[in-house]
């Protein structure tokens, strides 16, 4: 690695880490003064959620109250969540006592396998379809695709995600319907995700595509003697790349929330799925934790948008 | 005798509507052709119809030999095989031709790697030599974006010739680039004929047909002109046009009045005292001082890179300056100073109707609609044009809109940054002209900034050379 390349990765590892900071802190706050506009008995759900709504009385919940503290002011609650973050302790988990930090480690891997696996099925998809448009703008392809394209982002992921499910797994019966048993759990809620995602990015892709092929420079690649298809590798794939690369960054938002529901949908043990399960059981350090970090997360995935654009792009590189 | 190149009644159609020719000529080795005229005289037209790059709305009929082979007979995919081989091609702009993502060192090993089919170690040591026999050497490692337009042009002539091709075919090499880039630009053109290789060269610079000699063909609006040797015509043009391709060289131009005695007559409209200017950092001069009256015409000479557009700027209260002051006579507003930019279309809005954005314009400084269409008028532009939208009208025309914009606001000066070094000569002559009447009729002081000298000269009432 140059020494170039290296000061600009650093300047972008500075940025994303003042990021992360102020991403925490804005984070906790947030979701700590959302679970505490929530309406009902924060002791009462939580109680419920130990010990089931049979076996719970107004004394289970006022022991609940006196053990976790609810019954302090919240600012002093939000408080000692902060200052146990500031030594990297996300607490404990109010419903089942265990440490936040021991559950939200296991459910990373499943949702970044999840996002990881959304992104590969967006660029399966969007990468022929938006170079087979590109080539030929206003060919058929191009139409064909285009409606298709505002189609899928139209359908919001659940509904994608169920309508997936009916054809694939009930009708089909080619993959399971949910949960995590192996590979073949990945496939449909990937491809949920995906296709949200290329929806978009085969038209950013299609559109670069064109500017590429039309470019002077394209031209000059062939007059000065190379072949297409030394054009295309060589010189139109990288700029056409750089606005699409850059255009997963602008997504990533959109992943993010879309990991949440389409692992509720498809009961995908990851971090969206155990928001959610937080928010109904009213399990605030829960809450706190897997929020913050989809919000890490965000900034991390942001990194690495950052670090290919870089790599592909010499230009911002200080000399 | 065999021609590397034969020409026979070759003429480009839209259609059934004839944009450019008939034309003929044959070329040997060592032989050298000229293609001059105005923008949209379909000039480009003919190289493109050579190379078999006309876009799918036109087509071209008549016979194009090519080392004994007819050309225009063959399928497309066999002339893109002579693409770098035997045909090179020298783009328009430079800039743009060259890959933004790639370093300039591999645009042109990777054209002697895979054209010129030799070994990497091969290729990458011509590239070296390549570099630096045209003075490249330490632009290896740069992206086009850092490369000056001279420096540009130089590696994509570099990238062009280095499958050997023994043609080269030359489209508005010096378009844009400073005196001097412009003399090694040509230089470097006329050199392939002295080396063998036959040269066809398109401008509509009298001064590069001159230096490059061989033969001319003249075009206007697709027609031929004229033809024969350089020195013949340029000596003893037979047509109109041709003479006054000729009289449109600033070389040529009849001198305009130096008004000396202002000093006495005239206010001060703008004063600037011990100027300093940088750009990134880097400080570009110190200690410029200018004192502006009503009616003065001002040229401003330099070298590319110099910071010309810069101190413009600074002047303008466009940014702020390292030190020093610009000082605007006390009864004016800021809005007294405007600025003429260089590249016409980047100065409008490319996708609102000219009409629009001067009614803005003139809506905002509450000026009359009428008196504006009177200074268009006064411009020689039609109403009817403003209909159009930036990219509907010609780069003369868009620079005189321009100019009629910025004197909707009743600047006292105006500062104009190489207003015309994009435009043909006649048009360019035409603008210039139309703003010394104005200035003198409205009495506002121009700042012209040019590269070259010899309008300078001509034009203004004083020069001021920065070094």
């Amino acid at each position: 690695m140059t020494s170039a390349l290296m000061k600009t990765v650093f300047a972008a590892l500075a940025k994303r880490a003042l990021q992360a900071l102020i991403v925490a802190v804005v984070v906790g706050i947030v979701s700590f003064a959302m679970m505490q506009a929530l309406p009902g008995d924060a002791a009462y759900r939580i109680a419920a959620g130990r010990y089931g709504y049979d076996m719970m009385d107004a004394a289970a919940a006022d022991a609940v109250r006196l053990e976790l503290g609810l019954d302090q002011p919240a600012i002093l609650q939000l408080w000692i969540w902060l200052k146990a973050l500031a030594q990297f302790d996300l607490g404990t988990s109010l419903v089942y006592g265990t440490p936040v930090i021991d559950e939200i480690s296991t459910q990373l891997g499943y949702s970044l396998l999840l996002a990881g696996g959304a992104i590969v099925a967006s660029l399966l998809i969007a990468l022929p379809v938006g170079i087979a448009a590109g080539l030929n703008p206003n060919g058929i392809v191009d139409r064909v695709t285009f409606g298709l394209s505002v189609l899928f982002r139209a359908i919001p992921a659940f509904a994608l995600g169920i309508v997936l499910v009916l054809i694939f797994a009930v009708q089909l019966g080619l993959f399971p319907v949910a949960g995590f048993h192996g590979p073949e759990n990945l496939v449909l809620p990937s491809l949920t995700l995906g296709l949200g995602l290329a929806a978009v990015s085969n038209r950013v892709l299609r559109d670069s595509v064109v500017d590429a092929m039309r470019a002077d420079w394209r031209l000059f690649s062939r007059t000065k003697g190379l072949s297409a298809r030394l054009t295309l590798t060589r010189h139109v794939l990288r700029n056409a790349a750089l606005p699409v690369v850059a255009y997963i960054g602008v997504q990533l938002a959109y992943l993010i929330e879309g990991v949440v529901i389409v692992e509720t949908v498809f009961a995908w043990p990851g971090i969206g799925h155990a928001l959610v399960h937080a928010i109904f059981g009213r399990d605030i350090a829960m809450v706190q934790g897997t929020a913050l970090t989809l919000g890490l997360l965000y900034v991390a995935l942001n990194l690495c948008v950052d670090l290919a654009c870089r790599g592909i792009d010499p230009r911002g590189r200080l000399a | 005798m065999i021609y590397s190149i034969e020409v026979n009644a070759l003429s480009v159609y839209a259609g059934k509507t004839r944009l450019m020719g008939p034309i003929s000529f044959n070329l040997s080795n060592g032989g050298t052709l000229v293609i001059m005229g105005e923008t949209g005289a379909g000039k480009s037209l003919i190289a493109q119809a050579i190379l078999g790059t006309l876009p799918n709305t036109l087509h071209a009929k008549g016979q194009i030999t090519v080392n004994g082979r007819r050309v225009d007979q063959m399928r497309q995919s066999a002339r893109r095989r002579m693409w770098g081989t035997v045909i090179a091609t020298l783009p328009q702009e430079p800039w743009r031709a060259l890959d933004p993502l790639m370093r300039a060192f591999r645009q042109v090993s990777e054209a002697h790697h895979y054209v010129g089919g030799k070994k990497r170690s091969l290729a990458n040591a011509d590239t070296a030599k390549a570099f630096e026999t045209l003075g490249l050497t330490g632009a290896e490692k740069q992206l086009p974006n850092t490369l000056s337009g001279g420096m540009a042009q130089r590696v994509a002539f570099a990238a062009a010739t280095a499958g050997n091709a023994p043609i080269l075919l030359a489209d508005e090499p010096t378009k844009g680039l400073d005196a001097e880039r412009h003399t090694k630009v040509v230089e470097l053109l006329a050199k392939v004929p002295k080396e063998g290789g036959t040269l066809i060269a398109i401008t509509h610079d009298v001064s590069v047909t001159r230096r490059l000699a061989g033969e001319v063909i003249v075009l206007r609006d697709g027609a031929l002109v004229e033809q024969g040797k350089a020195i013949d015509v340029l000596a003893n043009p037979t047509s109109s046009y041709t003479q006054s391709l000729i009289d449109a060289d600033p070389k040529n131009w009849p001198q305009s009045e130096k008004q000396s005695d202002l000093a006495e007559k005239r206010d001060v409209v703008l004063t600037v005292e011990n100027l300093a200017v940088a750009r990134s950092g880097k400080r570009l001069f110190e200690g410029f001082d200018l004192t502006l009256r009503a009616g003065e015409r001002v040229a401003l000479v330099g070298p590319s890179g110099i910071g010309k557009t810069t101190l413009l700027d600074a002047m303008a209260g466009l940014i702020k300056p390292e030190a020093g002051t610009v000082t605007r006579a006390q009864s004016q507003s800021r809005h007294t100073v405007q600025k003429l930019y260089q590249d016409p279309p980047a100065a409008f809005p490319a996708r609102i109707a000219l009409k629009h954005v001067l009614k803005d314009v003139a809506r905002l400084h509450k000026t009359d609609w009428s008196s504006v269409l009177t200074t268009l008028e006064k411009l020689g532009i039609h109403p009817s044009l403003l209909d159009r939208k930036p990219d509907e009208v010609s780069g003369g025309e868009l620079q005189r809109i321009s100019i009629a914009r910025a004197l909707t606001v009743g600047p006292k000066v105006l500062l104009a940054d190489e207003p015309t070094s994009r435009l043909d000569p006649i048009t360019q002559r035409d603008t210039l002209n139309m703003l010394e009447t104005m200035a003198a009729a409205e009495n506002f002081a121009v700042v012209l900034v040019t590269h070259d000298r010899q309008i300078a000269n001509k034009w203004a009432d004083r020069t001021i050379i920065l070094t």
